[in-house]
């Protein structure tokens, strides 16, 4: 289990990171999520050991985190990029070399991944003559090659076509499910809401919202419906009963307060609107996102 | 240790497969011989063509001599290589008619008519003066021939007219010159002159400055792109900064001992075909120490300074500021060779950025006592335990911060951080 207390990270003029606290059990993918510049990097550099916080404390299965623990961790940083001169298979031996691995580890594994991924033919080529995409997968098997306790992925799909981002995507469960502890970041909300049991939420280098993430949208809200409609549904911003509307041309979602009876809202709209379909639904993790960043920074 | 023999291995490898390596490690000896042998080829490169010299001969008592003189320098093929025009009237009286004379003579050269001409100006008894009077640059080649030919000519007109024996002559003509020898310790004199000196020391001088320049740029331009494509965070989340800094400078140095071992062996194949004075070799043990050291403490700095540039032309400047101190050791070289224990070249050795180049320098010139050579190898040890210090320090925070240069006051800052 990895777990972060009361994390926070001072530069001179801005704190990066604010008194940030959470656990990533193994087995499950936990979500650190926020807009750009909330501070998911400084919090995933603190981690890896490359900088130091100005205060709290990081652990891994009740052990601080040290130099030799750098063998055990795996990473993928969001900008993709290798040594474009050098051959695929030197520069996986160059990055698990550095994971302490044993040269037959290496050639085992490395041959085990390039062939599970599918590029197993460019194991001789340089980088620079590979496609974006295989690119890529090199860059993952860096980041996996030594078996590590604990992965944290940015943006691990960016870039790949839907079905590499399957592949991507299988490979990493199959780590989660071998009791690895994975850390996820990402912007892209969708991914995060079908991967990640558990989110955090970083606005300005302050925890937004942070749990499991069924019980954040219970939390945020069960009011919520989707209503398809024929004619002009721009006056439901307006209705006193609404808290927030999301209008798509053809349906709607709306959140409706807490006190309102959604049968009573249906009977008030009707009168205005043709109604094809209206439905209960959950919040998704977009909505959750973009309306806590904005109460955050509303405050 | 593993992790810095792995970087060390990497930068090793990756590099010397570069295409700018190759082209260095060839490039630079050719480069260097042909500086060396430039000189000779080009004096040995002459015209081959007979060159019609004119003579104004005010006194006329010299024409004939010189043409029987000049007779005996042919070119190949037993041409003859200066064919001579007495442009003397037969009777000379006023000056005005000299001047006269010499005008008429220089139109004659303007007019492609004759290369040049010797004008002797005659002052009475045994005055002379002489003139080449050519519309190029003359050809010191020529003119030492007819130098030489008149003074035997008028050496020989002049035992002639006072009755001396002319086997006398060679005591005027072959002058003794000195033989510079320099003494050792051990008893074996060696001949030391100015030039093989300057070159033997100028040679490893030289071979410092553009291979840390060259490596020092190399080394730049990849931390670099390191940087630039975030590699350098999955590096320092496998290995401490430190581990990194000291495995890329160790695989950068043996990179450049393999670089001046080639260089070396051409050098030595060079001097079997006696191109290269074996002379350059003589220090070779401790030339290298210095080198060794030298370029380790350089690259240190070259290191922490190349983690806070953010593009490639900030690299470019950190590299034209440190060509800068590499080259300040040529200017005191001329009056190091001059006076090799003069202040200025003492406090020069002291000092870690100018040690190496220095002592390369004085070495060669004459006995440097075992003591200095003890102080400014630790001195040397000292300063680059110092750099990779600070370069590690730097290089932890540099590394990691993109976007604006940092100014000095920061890079203090970083230096402090724990």
């Amino acid at each position: 289990m990895l777990s972060v207390k009361n994390l926070t990270k001072e530069y001179k003029n801005v704190t990066a990171v604010n008194d940030i606290s959470f656990q990533v059990e193994p087995g499950k993918i936990f979500g650190l999520l926020g807009p750009n510049g909330a501070g998911k990097t400084t919090t995933i550099r603190i981690i890896l050991n490359i900088i130091k916080p100005t205060s709290g404390i990081v652990s891994f299965e009740d052990k601080p985190i040290t130099n030799e623990f750098v063998n055990d961790l795996g990473y993928l940083p969001e900008e993709r990029g290798l040594y474009k001169k050098s051959t695929v298979i030197n520069v996986i031996n160059y990055f698990a070399s550095l994971k302490n691995l044993s040269k037959n580890e290496i050639s085992k594994k490395a041959d085990y991944w390039l062939d599970k991924l599918g590029i197993a033919n460019y194991r001789d080529n340089n980088i620079e003559e590979l496609s974006k995409g295989n690119q890529q997968k090199v860059q993952f098997v860096t980041a996996i090659i030594h078996d590590p306790k604990l992965l944290i992925l940015d943006e691990p799909f960016s870039g790949f076509d839907p079905i590499n981002q399957q592949l991507i995507r299988e490979t990493i469960l199959s780590f989660v499910n071998s009791g690895k502890v994975v850390i996820l970041s990402t912007h892209q909300m969708d991914t995060a809401e079908k991967l990640c049991s558990d989110i955090l939420l970083l606005n300005k280098g302050k925890e937004v919202c942070k749990g499991n993430l069924t019980k954040i949208k219970q939390d945020f809200g069960t009011n919520n419906v989707k209503i398809e409609f024929e004619g002009n549904a721009s006056f439901l911003s307006s209705l006193p009963e609404v808290k927030s509307v999301d209008l798509y041309g053809v349906y709607a979602e709306v959140h409706l307060k807490k006190e309102v009876k959604r049968a009573e809202f249906l009977r008030k709209i009707s009168d205005k609107l043709l109604i094809n379909q209206f439905s209960v639904i959950e919040p998704t993790l977009n909505k959750i996102f973009i309306d806590a960043i904005n109460i955050s920074n509303k405050k | 240790m593993n992790k810095i023999l792995s970087v060390a291995k990497w930068e090793f490898w990756e590099k010397i497969k570069t295409r700018a390596f190759l082209i260095s490690m060839i490039v630079t000896p050719v480069i260097i011989i042909a500086f060396a042998m430039a000189p000779t080829m080009l004096e040995n490169h002459e015209s081959e063509t007979t060159k019609l010299v004119g003579i104004v001969d005010e006194s006329g008592l010299y024409f004939a001599g010189l043409q029987e003189k000049m007779k005996e320098e042919k070119l190949p093929g037993d041409l003859p290589k200066y064919v001579l025009v007495n442009l003397t009237p037969d009777t000379l009286a006023t000056s005005d008619e000299n001047d006269q004379l010499i005008k008429i003579s220089d139109k004659k050269v303007f007019n492609n008519k004759i290369n040049s001409y010797l004008l002797i100006k005659y002052g009475g008894t045994d005055s002379v003066q002489l003139q080449w009077r050519s519309n190029a640059t003359a050809n010191y080649k020529d003119i030492s021939n007819f130098e030489k030919a008149f003074n035997e000519v008028r050496i020989d007109l002049k035992f002639k007219k006072e009755g001396i024996d002319p086997s006398l002559k060679g005591l005027f003509t072959n002058q003794v010159s000195i033989q510079p020898i320099k003494i050792t310790e051990e008893g074996k004199d060696k001949e030391s002159d100015f030039l093989t000196v300057f070159f033997s020391s100028f040679v490893f001088i030289i071979l410092l400055m553009i291979m840390i320049m060259s490596s020092g740029g190399m080394l730049v331009r990849s931390m670099l792109e390191e940087k630039s494509n975030r590699l350098i965070e999955i590096l320092v989340s496998s290995c401490t900064p430190t581990q990194l800094l000291t495995g890329k400078i160790l695989g950068l140095s043996l990179l450049n001992l393999f670089q001046i071992t080639i260089w070396g062996l051409i050098g030595i194949a060079l001097t079997g075909a006696t191109t290269i004075s074996p002379e350059i070799f003589e220090n070779i043990g401790l030339d290298l120490v210095y080198f060794v050291l030298g370029f380790v403490f350089y690259t240190g700095i070259f290191v922490g300074l190349g983690a806070t540039a953010t593009t490639e032309q900030e690299a470019q400047q950190f590299n034209s500021y440190i060509s800068m101190i590499l080259i300040l050791p040529i200017v005191f070289a001329i009056s190091a060779i001059q006076n090799p224990n003069s202040g200025i070249v003492h406090i020069l050795s002291y000092f870690p950025l100018t040690t190496p180049s220095i002592m390369l320098l004085r070495l060669n010139i004459s006995p440097v006592p075992l003591s200095d050579i003890i102080i400014t190898i630790s001195i040397l040890i000292v300063s680059i335990i110092i750099s990779i210090y600070l370069s590690s320090k730097i290089f932890k925070i540099g590394v990691l911060s993109y976007g604006k240069r940092p100014t000095l006051k920061e890079l203090i800052n970083w230096v402090k951080e724990e």
